[in-house]
């Protein structure tokens, strides 16, 4: 559910960005007509920039998923216990002398 | 390597399947994925899952898998003839595989047929001198039959060649320390922090070894490595911090008290340990508390 909604968001930033492209380009027509010098975009198109910035970076954090702790004491990467060493298993140990549930079959 | 969320994930799932919650698949590979040694609960959870053969063919391919974990679990908890049921099938499956060949010559292994055993590993050997697991199965063999020091001669010849093999090296570390040949023990564990530094069940371990073999100079590495333990787990392992205190201790023995800069170090885990005492099992406290007088802390 959040996830679809910072989707949405980020489909509206870039809605926004080309909007913001559109008007600037509408202005700079207007200019030609009454043959001003173009030196910038106008306020209104930097405001929604900006607002388009923060969109988007917000979309952009959340919809890829969480962060992942890079702390070498976190609870994802503090190792407790190492493998056991699967590969020198030895089975001549003490559950020879304790034989488990027996009457296990394999039908 | 087992991180804490994961251990966690794997008791939650424990708990779930011996009560019958369900989720056994799932268990069963955590603890493939783990590499854990769960024998006794792999041979009864994986056995109902075989003889449903309506859960059997929901797993698909991964059915197989399944045949081969059990087969060992049912190897390590001495129930022969399910080994051999589960191995039959196998066969059945897969002819002439060398995984299935390995398996049969671990039932050789474990009806304790050593020669027979051999025979087999050498055979499966010729047509792949390359063959890890079976050079390290060699070298388990020799430990089982209690021939430490063939066991080690072999890990050294596998070594020469799998260099990277941390599992090994962790291995021969373990059995060097059996047989109290702490030096090349040290050794191995120094390989070991080179190849894996991030882990720090190896820095607690060599820091161990250093301990236990004493003198003023191991004693300072020793706690430099306990230290070290201390800043990858935040604190949380109680052994480490025991390791500074009684490294402190030793030290101090040994220099009669002129070495002050270790107390603050010292003083420091005396307090953690205590904390964590007071948060974990707080009737055990006046028993910390002993301790910590006696090493004068």
């Amino acid at each position: 559910m959040a996830k679809s909604m910072s989707f949405v968001v980020g489909v509206i930033a870039v809605l926004m960005l080309l909007h913001a492209a559109y008007s600037t380009i509408q202005y700079r027509a207007l200019l030609k007509i009454t043959e001003d010098e173009f030196s910038g975009p106008p306020f209104e198109v930097l405001l929604e920039l900006a607002l388009v910035l923060v969109l988007s970076l917000f979309a952009g954090l959340t919809v890829p998923g969480n962060f992942r702790s890079i702390l070498p004491d976190s609870d994802e990467n503090r190792v407790v216990s190492l493998p056991a060493n699967m590969n020198f298993m030895i089975f001549n140990h003490r559950g020879k002398a304790f034989p488990t549930e027996t009457g296990l079959k394999l039908n | 390597m087992v991180s804490k969320t994961e251990e966690s994930q794997l008791q939650q799932l424990e708990n779930q399947v011996e009560n019958g919650g369900g989720g056994v698949w799932e268990y069963l590979s955590l603890v493939r994925k783990l590499k854990l040694r769960r024998s006794d609960k792999v041979l009864k959870h994986g056995l109902t899952l075989l003889n449903d053969p309506k859960k059997r063919s929901a797993l698909g391919a991964d059915e197989w898998t399944l045949y081969e974990q059990v087969a060992i679990a049912a190897l390590d908890c001495q129930c022969l003839d399910v080994a051999k049921d589960c191995i039959k099938v196998l066969q059945k499956k897969f002819q002439d595989s060398k995984r299935v060949g390995r398996l049969e010559a671990m039932l050789l292994e474990a009806k304790g047929s050593w020669a027979e055993a051999e025979k087999a590993y050498s055979s499966l050997l010729e047509d792949n001198p390359l063959d890890q697991v079976i050079s390290m199965r060699r070298v388990a063999m020799a430990k089982a039959r209690g021939d430490i020091l063939a066991a080690i001669d072999w890990l050294n010849k596998y070594l020469e060649i799998f260099m990277a093999d941390h599992d090994a090296w962790r291995e021969l570390a373990e059995i060097y320390v059996s047989l109290q040949m702490y030096k090349q023990a040290a050794f191995c564990y120094e390989e070991l922090i080179l190849s894996q530094p991030m882990i720090p069940l190896h820095h607690l371990a060599y820091a161990d070894v250093l301990y236990t073999i004493g003198g003023i100079e191991n004693l300072q590495t020793a706690k430099k490595y306990y230290a070290s333990t201390i800043e990858l787990t935040g604190g949380k392992n109680v052994r480490a911090l025991f390791g500074v205190c009684l490294c402190t201790s030793a030290i101090g023995q040994l220099t009669k008290g002129r070495n002050n800069e270790d107390k603050e170090i010292s003083g420091l885990a005396a307090k953690a340990l205590e904390k964590d005492y007071k948060q974990n099992s707080p009737e055990k406290l006046d028993l910390l508390a002993s301790t910590l007088k006696t090493l004068k802390l």
